[in-house]
């Protein structure tokens, strides 16, 4: 028969083999929980209350006296918000200069990769890396100055050395000026993955393909590309993402215009908040604007992804 | 019982919120401290203690002044040793970019935090004024210890800068005192206007035919320049001239007809856009004051239809290529009609939630008062000012110069600013794009100005 101190004794045993067991079964989770809190804490909420005032009339961040005013300010976005026009728009910059930038960007690396001598690599790898070291504040006052068809370098260079007569940047191509200045600020993104990538290709591959008799473009295409699938695709997934994110370059290069001609998305969200006080309709355009990046990119996970990526 | 969500309502959060941000802003310097590293002003104090004004107040008392990055921040803060002396108020300065600006005020005074007890106001004065978070200044006028009108002159302001300030027909009185005017004029080139026998224009028509001949006959320069980006300090500031010179008003009627699809403005619209098409630069409807500024600088064009006469101590300072050759004259009207040139001030404003108005009122008179004007003046390179007695002030003149002095002291006697309604940035920013548009050739100056209507009239209809 056991004393009371022995059963006290074992049911302190037992709770703290609970707790162990607890701990123990449960092990990933709880390493995991300080990082879940974490973006539950930035991602989440941020997210939440973008979804709330969305709904509501005005701002308050009293639940209970909130106006709930259900897609009204959807409705308001869609119809004179210009909110389907700058889908459009942001649609037409991102594929564009993800294109471009993808393709430079590889050809840029495949290059410099081809250069034997170490100094002219070195110097090629600087060179193609600096424009990314201008920020975007910077790039788009000094764009404006050397497109500016009076006074800007550009406009006179190609007017005195070419027989062409130069456009007006801002005002006649401004959607593809855009998309061309971001490319010479973004192409070193991807010009610097690209160029790890190729790096990491082993010679033996490339060797072996030589000795098979294959002609440069059929190591690309054959040998060198698939093996850098997965820096491809990690690659243009960032600048995807990023290039949603664009603002400021265009911003500071032509407020969206002429009229709304460069309207990005969230050019649109920073006139609605900031110029026109429609916190509901920003936050709404927000909104099916996230839904729509986070949607986009499973889809390309998805499709595109592959093993290897994200083992 | 108080039910929890009053303890923790939005208005606390956000007050609490916005105190610690508004107290940690980079920008905070006191106002006396920054003035010592320059030369104090030497005002005498009997031209304020002859005011019968209790100016002592609120000794011991310290305001909160919210600024953006301004010329008459620099202006005014050598004087700001002189007010401490006088009141004993000691001075904090919050001065912040203007963008950055812009949004702590509307955090600070939609919240109630009310740390500033004095900031900068601008278009959006009579939204601020409509949502009750202004403090009108009427109740301080009728204060015997707060103001003198004898000493104050109130008549020596400009009646558009009074206007403005009295929110034009969308306030009821007082809603904060003008610190800055500008007026609109005409700049330029004696010397291409001497080279084609050119007369300084006074109608549309002439400037028009101004700007063909020098764009015809000059390679490498074109005929005119002006504002064509979008954005109420942009293109509209111009064109909002021209509309009223063409007989037309914004809001014919309020709040149901913007009177932006009117013939006159369909007008005035057609004049601007075709002139910058056929003799501005190209890409004339992304030109923003600086850009033109600057193409006038590098002697790139004959000259500006209408910008504001601040920036000709830019065209006439060392930084122009065209300092010997620029002249200044009165904005174009159409041939039969009026001269009204846009205006636009800046003024000071506090709000209801301030600790310190009336000691921040006091600040205004002082900074707005005749003495502290002329000396700004004569002391700086100030060009702003809102007292017609510095414009005539002959040692002032002297220092700017007779010619400038005299165009900006006639433009703005004749001036005729914007009423800024409570939801003008809003509408004003559709406006400017659909002007925009047509300036850039993409809609008909008819369709930019129906849609534009339709857009203004929507705001409030909702």
């Amino acid at each position: 028969m056991s004393t009371p101190s022995q059963t006290k004794s074992e049911t302190a045993d037992s709770g703290l083999a609970r707790v162990r067991d607890l701990w123990n079964d449960y092990l990933p989770y709880w390493f995991m929980a300080p990082m879940v809190l974490v973006m539950m804490t930035i991602t989440f909420f941020p997210g939440a209350y973008d979804l709330y005032l969305s709904l509501i009339s005005e701002p308050t961040m009293n639940v209970f006296a909130a106006d709930f005013v259900g897609l009204q300010h959807y409705e308001t976005a869609f119809t004179s918000g210009g909110a389907a026009h700058s889908f459009v728009i942001t649609i037409t910059v991102v594929a564009s200069a993800l294109l471009l930038e993808t393709v430079l960007g590889f050809g840029l690396a495949a290059l410099v990769a081809g250069v034997d001598a170490g100094r002219m690599k070195s110097f090629y790898r600087v060179l193609f890396i600096l424009p990314m070291a201008v920020a975007p504040v910077s790039l788009a006052t000094i764009g404006r100055i050397m497109l500016n068809s009076q006074i800007g370098v550009i406009p006179y260079v190609i007017e005195t050395w070419t027989p062409l007569a130069s456009p007006g940047f801002l005002s006649e191509v401004p959607l593809l000026t855009v998309i061309l200045l971001d490319t010479w600020n973004w192409t070193p993104f991807m010009f610097i993955i690209f160029y790890a990538g190729l790096s990491s290709v082993p010679d033996t591959l490339v060797e072996a393909s030589r000795v098979d008799g294959a002609p440069l473009w059929r190591r690309y295409v054959h040998v060198i590309i698939p093996y850098m699938k997965p820096v491809v695709f990690v690659a243009t997934l960032i600048r995807l993402i990023d290039l949603f994110r664009t603002f400021g370059v265009v911003y500071g290069l032509t407020q969206g215009g002429p009229g709304t001609a460069t309207q990005l998305v969230s050019i649109n969200i920073y006139e609605q908040m900031f110029i026109n006080n429609q916190t509901g309709v920003a936050a709404a355009i927000a909104i099916v604007y996230l839904v729509m990046v986070i949607a986009l990119a499973n889809i390309v996970i998805a499709k595109v992804g592959f093993e290897g990526v994200w083992d | 019982m108080t039910p929890n969500t009053e303890t923790y309502d939005r208005r606390t959060v956000l007050k609490a919120t916005s105190a610690g941000l508004l107290a940690g802003l980079a920008g905070c310097t006191r106002g006396g401290d920054e003035a010592s590293e320059s030369t104090p002003a030497e005002i005498d104090l009997s031209k304020y203690e002859d005011a019968d004004i209790d100016w002592s107040q609120f000794d011991g008392a310290s305001i909160n002044i919210g600024a953006v990055q301004h010329p008459w921040v620099d202006a005014i803060k050598p004087a700001v040793p002189v007010f401490e002396e006088l009141t004993g108020i000691s001075v904090n300065w919050n001065v912040l970019p203007e963008n950055q600006f812009r949004t702590r005020r509307q955090t600070d005074v939609s919240t109630g935090a009310g740390q500033f007890d004095v900031f900068f106001m601008d278009q959006v004065v009579n939204q601020y004024n409509h949502e009750g978070w202004l403090q009108p200044l009427d109740p301080y006028f009728d204060d015997g210890s707060l103001y003198d009108e004898n000493w104050y002159q109130p008549d020596d302001l400009f009646e558009a800068s009074r206007w403005q300030a009295q929110g034009g027909p969308y306030a009821d009185g007082w809603t904060g005192l003008p610190i800055t005017v500008e007026v609109q004029t005409q700049f330029y080139r004696t010397d291409l206007y001497e080279k084609h026998g050119l007369e300084v224009a006074e109608t549309l028509e002439q400037f028009r035919e101004n700007a063909r001949t020098i764009h015809e006959n000059e390679s490498d320069i074109v005929g005119t320049v002006g504002r064509g980006q979008k954005g109420y300090g942009m293109n509209i500031f111009v064109l909002n001239a021209f509309l009223r010179q063409n007989g037309e008003s914004l809001w014919t009627s309020f709040s149901d007809d913007s009177g932006l699809d009117t013939q006159g403005t369909i007008n005035a619209v057609e004049w601007y856009a075709s002139l910058l098409q056929d003799y501005g630069p190209q890409g004339a409807s992304s030109q923003s004051w600086s850009d033109a500024l600057t193409t006038m600088q590098e002697g790139r064009a004959g000259h500006i239809v209408s910008d504001a006469n601040l920036f000709w101590p830019g065209l006439t300072g060392e930084d122009s290529s065209i300092a010997d050759n620029v002249g200044i004259a009165k904005i174009p009207r159409p041939a039969d009609g009026e001269f009204a040139p846009n205006a636009y001030n800046w003024q000071l404003s506090t709000s209801k939630n301030a600790s310190n108005s009336k000691a921040g009122f006091l600040f205004m008179l002082f900074a707005t008062s005749e003495p502290t004007n002329t000396w700004m003046h004569l002391n700086s390179d100030a060009a702003f000012s809102v007292r017609q007695s510095v414009w005539e002030n002959d040692e002032f003149r002297s220092r700017v110069g007779e010619e400038f002095a005299q165009v900006s002291l006639e433009s703005l006697q004749a001036a005729k600013p914007d009423p800024f309604d409570r939801k003008y940035p809003e509408w004003g920013q559709r406006y400017s794009e659909e002007l925009q548009r047509a300036i850039a050739g993409q809609k008909s100056a008819e369709d930019a100005m129906n849609q534009a209507a339709a857009t203004a009239e929507d705001a409030y209809s909702q």
